[in-house]
């Protein structure tokens, strides 16, 4: 969206821009289809360099195992040149989509440069052989040292364009679809949306009865209600914006998403471990009741890390991020639109005036559709195509390194840009006041979610989700 | 008359993103799922843009979407 000011040429002119330029401009200030774009073109450009006999690994830098500084400093000159490459890139491709939200691409990057040496710094903690024996898990040590960052010093505001979290993440999952064969989302999506759907008609149903027993406003108790139980933060804004809900109530809504999104990045993976759950079960859990998808991933890449480190623990490390996936963007997100569509009629046909008529119709779906699924898609269509040309033994010893591999580091390193910026973004301070009636409201809902998506996880579906990814 | 021509309506990113602190952290006013809503400041309300009411103020500024 764009507003051109009274004294710009087009005002001044009374010129309207024309409805493909219009289009285009709305194409180019979301984030859902800029992180398609960047994560389809960088699977594009490693298919064609393996196409072409070679591989973007030398790119794809990511640290390796070490047990001492010196160590570290050996990898940093062998291959310092290739980080700083890395950084150049990722700099700017997404000092692209910076420029393109009008944020620009210079702020970006002033920014983005201690965002990637954080990162960086992480990353290589996290492959210390000692890291599992402390729980230095980068997810966790990425989120925990930006909570306390900002919540203890503040961060710069200079700092602000460089901590996008949405972009990084929509990033991030289009590069992970590249590791996911469109066959396994076929076979496990149906599955992931049934478990999906159960838990968050409950978890809605749960949240609005106990807020409007408590005399909360309707529209109120629908936008914590999607919160809980569809997709967070960005479900609370959809819904608060599709009922027309008040500015204070949606800010509520978002304070304790927020909350308590954090305290289960935490607390899910522990629970988890303790339960010595398979990744792919927890993986399922943590999508069905983990509240947003970066925090989601966050818990779910944690846990995943513990696979082979962690006795009583097995599976395959990446099923956690898969299950996780599977269940949250196929099962929960695809879905915000219908939700929005719905209660926006409910909200104008059924629940008191407001002074604000909605015309919402059926076009609402789409437009609040996550485009960043179509990417996800696509990037799991493009290379489940492109590795259908080799034989299954030629796709283990040659694709899976030099094309599956380097894409998934790169994933890596767009999860763990998400993970600091959560943590440097998180500001205590600076959320609402939510008041004991929502927290109740919503933390019943919260608790209804857990419970009911570990029976669902663990009894009813939990020997499909054990076998994800065997 | 939609809300989306009203001078009242605010649907620009920084701005939703200042209104509601700790959007950011775990989302994006640049998301795809905020459509067009936007900010009222005259119901003190967060709106999809293409609602209506009685207090329609046409807006100076040309609006895209």
């Amino acid at each position: 969206m764009q507003i051109v000011e009274p004294s710009s040429p087009h005002a001044a002119q009374g010129v309207r821009p024309s409805p493909i330029g219009v289009r285009r401009a709305a194409l180019l200030r979301n984030e859902d289809w800029l992180s398609s774009f960047l994560g389809l073109a960088l699977i594009l450009v490693a298919a064609s360099v393996f196409a072409a006999g070679g591989s973007i690994k030398w790119l794809a830098v990511a640290p390796q195992k070490w047990s001492h500084a010196s160590d570290v400093l050996q990898q940093l000159r062998l291959n310092g040149v290739r980080y700083a490459a890395l950084f150049a890139v990722w700099a700017l491709l997404l000092g692209a989509a910076a420029a393109a939200l009008g944020l620009g691409a210079v702020k970006f990057w002033r920014a983005f440069a201690p965002v990637f040496l954080v990162t960086a710094a992480i990353y290589f903690l996290g492959l210390w052989d000692q890291a599992a024996h402390y729980n230095l898990e980068p997810p966790l040590v990425a989120l925990a040292l930006g909570l306390l960052f900002s919540n203890s010093f503040g961060v710069p505001r200079w700092l602000d364009p460089g901590l996008r979290v949405e972009l990084y993440i929509k990033v991030g999952i289009v590069l992970l679809g590249a590791s996911l064969p469109l066959t396994l989302l076929a076979w496990a999506g149906p599955v992931a949306i049934l478990q999906a759907a159960i838990v968050s008609l409950i978890t809605f149903g749960v949240i609005y009865a106990v807020a409007t027993r408590l005399g909360l406003d309707r529209r109120l108790a629908a936008t914590l209600g999607t919160g809980g139980a569809v997709c967070g933060v960005s479900g609370a804004i959809a819904i608060g914006g599709a009922v027309g809900a008040k500015k204070q109530d949606i800010s509520v809504a978002i304070s304790l998403v927020v909350v308590w999104a954090i305290v289960m990045i935490f607390v899910l993976p522990l629970a988890a471990r303790a339960l010595g759950l398979s990744t792919g079960v927890a993986g399922a859990w943590i999508g069905t009741s983990e509240f947003a998808d970066a925090a989601g991933l966050a818990a779910a890449q944690t846990y995943g890390g513990y696979a082979g480190k962690v006795a009583g623990i097995s599976g395959h490390p990446d099923a956690a991020v898969t299950a996780f996936t599977l269940m949250k963007v196929i099962g929960r997100d695809m879905w915000i639109g219908v939700w929005a569509f719905v209660l926006s009629l409910i909200a104008a046909t059924r629940w008191e005036r407001t002074g604000i008529e909605s015309r919402s119709g059926a076009g609402e779906i789409w437009k609040r559709f996550p485009k960043f699924v179509v990417g996800f898609l696509l990037a799991s269509l493009l290379v489940t195509w492109f590795a259908s040309g080799y034989a299954y033994g030629e796709y283990k010893t040659s694709v899976l390194p030099g094309l599956v591999a380097p894409l998934q580091a790169l994933r890596t390193w767009a999860f763990t840009f998400a993970f600091l910026s959560i943590g440097l973004t998180t500001r205590v301070r600076e959320l609402v006041a939510v008041g004991a009636r929502p927290f109740l409201a919503f933390t019943a809902g919260a608790a209804v979610n857990v419970l009911l998506g570990l029976f669902l996880s663990t009894r009813v579906f939990g020997a499909f989700w054990s076998g994800l990814g065997q | 008359m939609s809300c989306s021509t009203c001078a009242h309506f605010d649907p620009r990113p920084a701005a939703v993103e200042a209104a509601f602190p700790g959007l950011s952290s775990l989302s994006s006013a640049y998301a795809a799922v905020r459509a067009a809503d936007g900010l009222c400041s005259r119901h003190e309300r967060y709106v999809a843009a293409s609602s209506v009411c009685g207090m329609h103020s046409a807006s100076t500024c040309t609006r895209q979407s």
